[in-house]
């Protein structure tokens, strides 16, 4: 029940916010997933896509404008047991926090990201944000957008993410399904979820959304061997290249190995005994390490 | 004895080598050893220098005039021919005599006009073997040593060679003139070289031959009747350690188990050293712990990621100077508003911006226990020895966690990068705080209470919430002006909570005569340079004693005051051009602090230095700036 995961706290959207769609999505996605609830962590930036952890009953990480990723990524390390979400919006994540979200791609933590894209930035009353079109005048700019869009898809491709899916807010069942897949994805993924915000952008409005995107059908998003890499990010170029946006999963690359088995490779104890299960004292006590073998070179025989 | 010398060449020439060299096969002989290492922010080319002092007593700075230099170049002659004393010893390779002095490309260009300023007052000349005869001629020494020409002959070095291996052929006639034998020094290259075997043997091969031509050139003597060290008694177990070494120590027994960092200068060998050391082995043998250390992307990140770690329960820590301080402040708001234990380790050199990148500096006080938007509990805790930068690594972590707060651990370059030998650590306790046990009740990360420290549970254990807003107990956003009054009290009254709990020798140590009249109050790598000067002082008959303040925030005003009050004149001893400290004193407890001694050139205050301002002070100045060092 989708309900048993609502925390009580008041969702203080507008009405009609693409937000709420996600937030349905994401509670449906969990619980289908079947994941105990204190084993999960929310993390967000800032904006109204980052008060979405507090509407959720699972623990909640509200961070800094642009910062969600490294906070993830410092909760992730340390405690690999824990599945780990990021929520933020494209101001928060591709703008202000963009080095993360590039920085976490070359290092493929299993971590997803969702961007909820709405083209502004609507708390401060629907600046443009980066993924606004070049030319377009949302109802509060002055002046036409001068500044050129990012595309968080090819920026994933770029920086090494091996999931990406882009879905839609109001089709709460294919959002459902990529959240599910993106969650369950041993490393780094980008899912961009086409967000109205019904306040400030009237230019990605439902009809908008209507005309201008569709869903893929015969693309195998999973890459096979390193020739078909080469292949599937062509292919995936090509796509973003058309004039409408592909929903659906865009790619999944299992060849990389994630974050924690890269951790693994170079610290011994790190696939038993991550940092939070590592014991730091016996009782008040610190460990009994041999400080002249530890620390060898530092004394003066 | 007091010896004092430096030995000094182009960046990227071995200077650093030489200068661990030198002190380990003084540490060897069991000396006490103080060393400071000055370079540029450059990899190549540029003057760097260790000044290494040595003596049979408990040393904590380094001290002016120096009893030898030991020039790899004639930028080395150029630059610190003025630092010594009379009788002191100049040594430079032969090969050297008739190169010019004033065709110095590498050289700051200040630099340069003021030296062509005081050859020609000297009337001094323009090669090196000029120089060396005006210094003969006011009373120096200068041994021209026929190194390349030894090292080519006895060492059968290829001529190529010589340069590599001409840091340890000066470490080893400046070692020799100081008394230490081959065998002292050979064992000093197996440390340093213990895990490079054809490095080891190069170095062994160039100590004994020029050891033996030591031995050759008769007026070498002239630097063993000057500063010859004796016998000295055994002293135990030592470790030679750097600032930098000494905190990934502390942090490692402390067990830290999430270091992040992102790469600046002097901060980042400390996250090398972590590395290095990760495994970390019981007397058995077994793996007992083995922290992570993470890369970030930048400071943001690292604060970021170690504030993720500490959410999870694991020790966290991160390490920057100014620069990277600057981008953490946001961070550390967080970490203070959300109540999370993680250490911030901050080596202050010269700002602002990128300022001095390489040299010292005391100047980010204020910045460190101010920064942030906002009010918040915070704890700054500033170290004044590597033995004491050891132990608070520790501390630091066992107080984030105590009273879950972030605590800044300040040091300085100073303490970075100086070489000085301690004791072996005594394990000490740990301390992690108030925890809740897994339970069935309704968990509040921030529940009221009786003690503004709420029990904590990790990520992983109990539902729980956290957010940058104000927020309620459960660490929902709240705005509600009751919640907010409560909540802003629960956090910063903290501070009082720290300021009762927190023993006495961890605010503030008085050295001295407690029967002072002066009261100097210092801090940080400082400390060392006002208690060797205290020494000094005293034996004159000085009614003098240091103040070494460690807490800075919250600042222990009331235990301050105890000493403040009874001093007929305070003065502060820093790093920076306001003072500080003095600032802070004055700030919180009322107290004048008139005389300011400050130093804001990047280098040390050393030993004679503080001397001199004591003196200058006494004799009516109130303000008094340092300019010593190169």
């Amino acid at each position: 029940m989708s309900s048993d995961w609502n925390s009580g706290v008041w969702p203080d959207w507008c009405p009609g916010c693409g937000n709420f769609g996600i937030f349905t999505a994401l509670k449906g996605a969990l619980s289908e997933l079947g994941i105990s609830r204190e084993k999960m962590v929310l993390v967000s930036g800032i904006g109204c896509s980052g008060k979405i952890p507090h509407f959720v009953k699972v623990p909640g990480v509200h961070t800094l404008h642009g910062r969600a990723i490294p906070f993830a990524t410092g909760i992730k390390v340390s405690n690999p047991d824990l599945k780990v979400i990021v929520h933020g919006g494209d101001g928060d994540l591709l703008g202000i926090g963009m080095g993360h979200l590039i920085a976490m791609g070359r290092r493929n933590p299993e971590i997803l990201v969702v961007i909820h894209n709405n083209g502004v930035y609507g708390l401060t009353k629907g600046q443009a944000s980066p993924t606004l079109q070049l030319g377009k005048k949302t109802k509060s700019l002055a002046f036409p957008n001068i500044n050129s869009a990012v595309n968080p898809i090819l920026l994933g491709i770029a920086s090494g993410y091996t999931f990406l899916a882009r879905s839609y807010a109001y089709n709460i069942e294919h959002l459902k399904a990529c959240l599910k897949q993106g969650i369950s994805h041993s490393g780094a993924g980008i899912l961009e979820v086409i967000q109205p915000c019904p306040t400030w952008n009237n230019i990605v409005t439902m009809d908008w959304v209507e005309k201008n995107t569709y869903y893929l059908k015969d693309w195998d998003p999973v890459v096979k061997d390193d020739e078909d890499a080469v292949k599937k990010a062509q292919g995936i170029i090509g796509i973003e290249a058309g004039e409408k946006k592909a929903l659906g999963i865009i790619l999944t690359d299992r060849r990389k190995d994630p974050f924690g088995k890269r951790l693994a490779s170079v610290y011994k104890r790190y696939a038993t005994e991550p940092p939070a299960a590592q014991q730091v004292d016996k009782g008040g006590a610190p460990l009994s390490i041999d400080l002249e073998k530890t620390f060898h070179k530092f004394y003066i025989h | 004895m007091d010896l004092n010398f430096i030995i000094g060449g182009p960046q990227g020439g071995g200077i650093e080598t030489a200068g661990l060299l030198a002190v380990k096969a003084l540490a060897m002989h069991e000396l006490e050893v103080f060393a400071d290492r000055e370079y540029h922010s450059n990899i190549k080319g540029k003057h760097s220098y260790s000044h290494i002092r040595a003596s049979d007593e408990r040393i904590s700075s380094i001290k002016y005039p120096v009893d030898f230099v030991g020039a790899l170049d004639v930028e080395t002659i150029a630059t610190h021919y003025k630092d010594l004393r009379p009788g002191g010893v100049l040594i430079h390779d032969a090969a050297l005599l008739d190169k010019p002095i004033t065709k110095l490309p590498p050289m700051e260009k200040e630099r340069l006009e003021r030296l062509r300023a005081e050859l020609e007052v000297g009337n001094v000349g323009t090669t090196v073997k000029e120089l060396d005869e005006w210094l003969e001629r006011g009373g120096k020494v200068v041994l021209p040593f026929p190194f390349s020409r030894i090292i080519t002959e006895r060492a059968k070095l290829a001529s190529p060679m010589i340069e590599k291996a001409m840091n340890t052929a000066i470490a080893t006639v400046l070692l020799r003139g100081a008394g230490i034998p081959l065998d002292t020094i050979r064992e000093a290259i197996d440390s340093l070289f213990m895990e490079k075997a054809e490095a080891k043997e190069l170095n062994r091969a160039v100590a004994s031959a020029v050891s033996d031509g030591f031995d050759e050139v008769s007026r070498t003597k002239e630097m063993g009747t000057r500063s010859a060290i004796g016998k000295v008694p055994a002293r135990g177990k030592r470790m030679l350690v750097a600032g930098n070494d000494a905190v990934a120590i502390g942090k490692l027994i402390g067990g830290l188990r999430l270091q992040t960092y992102y790469p600046i200068t002097p901060a980042a060998d400390e996250s090398f050293v972590i590395e290095q050391h990760s495994s970390l082995f019981d007397p058995e043998g077994e793996l007992v712990g083995s922290p992570i250390v993470i890369q970030a992307e930048d400071e943001i990140s690292a604060i970021c990621m170690a504030i993720g770690g500490a959410l999870t329960g694991v020790r966290a820590a991160t390490c920057t100077s100014g620069p990277g301080f600057s981008l953490m402040v946001e961070g550390i708001g967080w970490a203070g508003m959300n109540e999370v234990p993680v250490v911030i380790t901050y080596y202050q050199r010269g700002g602002p911006s990128t300022g001095l990148p390489t040299r010292h500096s005391q100047s980010d006080l204020l910045f460190a226990t101010s920064s942030g938007h906002g009010e918040f509990a915070r704890i700054v805790l500033a170290s004044g020895s590597h033995e004491e930068t050891l132990y608070d690594a520790v501390k630091c972590m066992n107080l984030a966690e105590k009273y879950q707060v972030p605590v800044i651990h300040l040091l300085d370059k100073g303490i970075a990068n100086c070489v000085t030998a301690i004791n072996p650590p005594t394990l000490g306790k740990i301390e992690r705080g108030k925890r809740i046990g897994k339970g069935a009740w309704e968990y509040r990360r921030f529940a009221f209470g009786d003690d503004p420290v709420s029990p904590r549970a990790f990520l992983g254990e109990e539902l729980m919430w956290y957010t940058g807003d104000e927020h309620d107990e459960s660490g929902h956003i709240s705005e509600d002006p009751e919640n907010r009054r409560r909540m802003y009290e629960k956090r910063m009254s903290k501070k009082e909570k720290i300021l009762r709990e927190v023993p006495d020798e961890d605010k503030a140590v008085l050295f001295g005569d407690e029967n002072f009249e002066d009261l100097l109050v210092t801090w940080g790598v400082t400390t060392g340079a006002a208690l060797d000067a205290l020494t000094e002082l005293r034996a004159t008959g000085s009614k003098i004693a240091v103040l070494q303040v460690r807490m800075m925030e919250p600042f222990p005003d009331g235990f301050l005051s105890k000493f403040l009050s009874k001093a007929k004149s305070v003065m502060a001893l820093e790093a920076n051009y306001i003072g500080q400290l003095a600032e802070l004193i004055e700030w919180n407890t009322g107290f004048e602090v008139k005389n300011r001694i400050l130093k804001y050139t990047g280098r040390l205050i050393t030993q004679d230095e503080v001397v001199n301002a004591y003196m200058r002070i006494k004799g009516g100045e109130e303000r008094v700036v340092l300019t010593g060092g190169e």
